[in-house]
């Protein structure tokens, strides 16, 4: 099967992930979980439709664009405003995709509603949930849930920019199924799960 | 597959402790953090915000919102109601009134009233609750033919078809190509009727459900029938009471009069501005947080449950016996459309005009004055502002019609003030699944406030926020970037 992409011809295997043939910036794919569509940073143009290259195949015939200029200003955008509202201190990749991107958080202004305020939670002796560097992937709610362990012990809690995970009924972990088996904290992209032994 | 949804659970032990959330959770079959993650969603499970509440819409910020605000203990969320005159809503415990015409009217009481309608043209013109009355008008022939094989469902789909019907909840999409693919799927299938009118400046839905239920129940009926549906569910705003009770009376006497062909059920909604977004729909119907899933699939393959799914707005169905009566040649040329025209007008209310009617003359019908007028919001929140007053009101035209919302704005207006009462609104009403829009809308609301006009960082966040994932996030900034086109061409 054959497609372009940026021009150039590319053969495929049918249902190939576009994010497997093309290079687009992703964060909240993960091969392990369902997650995935959700950050939109991985965006391409697709016969001139913005599609996730993290959930759309390959077809025949495809017109795939992944660096528009209208693609740019859109992931340097998104990473902009990730930096504005959250810290991002724990997620180097991401810092390095800010500064590819020649984002310029401060161009913004300021923004009362903040993620960066929240407290860490210290509930059990093996890792912090520190979810003012949670971006709000879903990667561990996930990873806890359908995806890899069916423990369910991570729940979403809110709506818009101040929703994030959070235990069933608000509970400390210990008090919910949590196994700590560290499956969320393998998967979380931006350290806001962390291992309370890489703590100085 | 089809478990017993969460809401309906949730919402009989209201109000909720943490027991009471678990309980729903085993009786729903699912863990206790998913049950958490909806109770956490849904603004009605963490307790309803109490006292005198001013209702928050385009139209109140254009009245003096502050000052209005001032005698009030809080802000509610749009009803339809406050678009023709500013309203407050009085919240006592579990129970809530409307405050209309220096009354206190419960919820459950309370129709907009009917003195709307000026220039109806298909609709009947009074309101019709009744069986008899509706069967007197001329109601039920369609049904009746179909239950008696005389209308066969392929006939009705090409009725559809022919008639051209674009559906009305705001993305316009042919009705009939809808109906077809789930009439193609695999049983068992069903069909939900999108009744959660929750836009800013819309309340024709509201007005339908209100006014004329056996009219929106034999469309539904009928496209159930033309789609082999095996069950119905009208999933309703939770606010619109009277609509509820008087749906569910109605279609008690369809079913004694053995005119209920497909069992019929009522669905309270989750009562917030994305549970009208289909899929988020069909996840809130499920039991689960009103989120938007990816698509494709589309709910025509894998909707409720994973099965085929037609949803359709209220209007759309509404309008499937009046083609079949019309005649779907004659109901194409007179393309009856329901606009809600509110704002600075003599006569806010409901109005049905044909499609194509320029905007001006709609303004006109309504009792505005073009001249008079700084702008109009063109389809509720998710529209645009303009002063294009020959615009010709259809779909596919350069400005989207959306529900058919018009919401008039007098010189003195300060557009500004809207606009910052639009943004608020979508960074309230942000599920927050994707990234783009929870960020974007909130980034918005500052820009709004500081009144930001730099073409690029406008350009900008339009650009990132077309990204989203769901039609909110999507069509959040059109009124920005359309009120900075009006201050050009002023
Ligand atoms: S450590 Fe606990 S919360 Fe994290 S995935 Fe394992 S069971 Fe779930
Ligand atoms: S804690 Fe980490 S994995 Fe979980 S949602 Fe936040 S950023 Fe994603
Ligand atoms: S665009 Fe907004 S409402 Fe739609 S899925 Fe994304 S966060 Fe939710
Ligand atoms: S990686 Fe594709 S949307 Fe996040």
């Amino acid at each position: 099967m054959r497609l372009r992409v940026n021009g150039q011809e590319v053969e495929a295997q049918e249902g190939t992930l576009l994010l497997e043939i093309t290079d687009p910036p992703h964060l909240c794919y993960h091969p392990h979980t369902e997650t995935r569509g959700i950050c939109r940073l991985c965006l391409v143009e697709v016969d001139g439709r913005l599609l996730p290259a993290c959930t759309t195949q390959a077809q025949e015939g495809m017109e795939v664009r992944t660096d528009t200029q209208e693609l740019q200003t859109l992931r340097r955008t998104l990473l902009e405003w990730l930096a504005l509202t959250t810290d991002l201190g724990q997620a180097p990749s991401l810092l390095a995709l800010l500064k590819a991107h020649h984002g310029q958080p401060q161009r913004w202004g300021k923004l009362p509603l903040n993620r960066r305020e929240r407290e860490p939670i210290r509930d059990n002796p093996f890792f912090l949930r520190d979810y003012a560097k949670c971006v709000n992937c879903r990667l561990c709610v996930d990873a806890c849930g359908d995806g890899i362990m069916g423990v369910y012990a991570l729940a979403l809690e809110g709506r818009g920019l101040m929703a994030h995970p959070t235990t069933p009924l608000d509970r400390p972990l210990p008090e919910t199924p949590c196994v700590f088996c560290g499956n969320c904290l393998q998967v979380c992209p931006t350290g806001a799960l962390r291992p309370l032994s890489a703590e100085v | 597959m089809e478990k017993p949804s969460l809401l309906p659970l949730l919402d009989a032990r209201l109000p909720l402790d943490e027991e009471k959330v678990a309980e729903a959770a085993r009786l729903a079959g699912i863990p206790l953090a998913q049950a958490w993650g909806v109770v956490r969603y849904y603004p009605r499970y963490r307790g309803l915000p109490q006292g005198r509440l001013l209702v928050d819409d385009p139209v109140a910020r254009a009245r003096g919102f502050p000052r209005l605000l001032e005698k009030a203990d809080g802000t509610h969320p749009p009803l339809g109601l406050e678009a023709l005159s500013p309203i407050h809503v009085r919240v006592e415990g579990e129970k809530r009134f409307v405050e209309w015409e220096g009354r206190l009217v419960p919820f459950r009481e309370f129709r907009l009233p009917f003195a709307l309608g000026h220039g109806n043209r298909l609709l009947p013109s009074e309101p019709i609750q009744e069986l008899a009355q509706y069967e007197a008008l001329g109601g039920l022939v369609f049904l009746r033919r179909a239950l008696e094989n005389l209308l066969a469902p392929g006939a009705i789909l090409e009725a559809v078809e022919e008639a051209g019907l674009l559906g009305r909840g705001g993305a316009a999409f042919p009705a009939h190509i809808k109906m077809r693919a789930v009439a193609r799927g695999e049983a068992p299938r069903y069909l939900v009727v999108n009744a959660d009118e929750s836009e800013p400046g819309n309340f024709k839905d509201r007005f339908l459900l209100e006014h004329h239920p056996f009219l929106v129940l034999e469309g539904t009926l009928l496209a159930a029938l033309a789609t082999g549906a095996t069950r119905v569910f009208l999933y309703v705003r939770d606010e619109f009471e009277a609509a509820i009770l008087g749906l569910e009376k109605a279609i008690q006497q369809l079913e004694e009069a053995r005119l209920l062909p497909v069992p019929t059920e009522v669905f309270r909604s989750g009562g917030l501005y994305i549970c009208g977004e289909e899929t988020a729909l069909l996840e809130s119907l499920e039991g689960k947080r009103a989120e938007p899933r990816l698509k494709p699939p589309f709910p025509v393959e894998k909707g409720l449950w994973g099965r085929p799914t037609l949803v359709q707005n209220v209007e759309t169905l509404a309008n499937l016996p009046l083609i079949l009566k019309e005649g779907p040649g004659s109901w194409r040329q007179k393309e009856p459309k329901l606009f809600s025209i509110s704002g600075d007008v003599a006569h806010p209310g409901l109005y049905e005009l044909p499609l194509g009617t320029p905007l001006g003359e709609a303004v006109e019908r309504a009792g505005g004055d073009p001249k008079g007028l700084k702008a109009v919001l063109l389809g509720g929140a998710a529209g645009v502002f303009t002063r294009d007053f020959a615009l010709p009101l259809r779909y596919k035209g350069r400005i989207p019609l959306g529900a058919g919302a018009i919401v008039a704005f007098a010189k003195e207006v300060d557009l500004w003030e809207v606009l910052l009462g639009l943004a608020e609104f979508f960074r309230e009403e942000s599920c927050g699944k994707c990234f783009p829009c929870p960020l974007g809308t909130a980034v918005q609301v500052e820009m709004v406030r500081r009144r930001e006009r730099d073409r690029d960082l406008v350009g900008h966040l339009g650009q990132a926020l077309k990204g989203s994932l769901c039609g909110l996030g999507q069509s959040a900034y059109w009124a920005y970037q359309s009120l900075l086109e009006v201050e050009d061409a002023a």
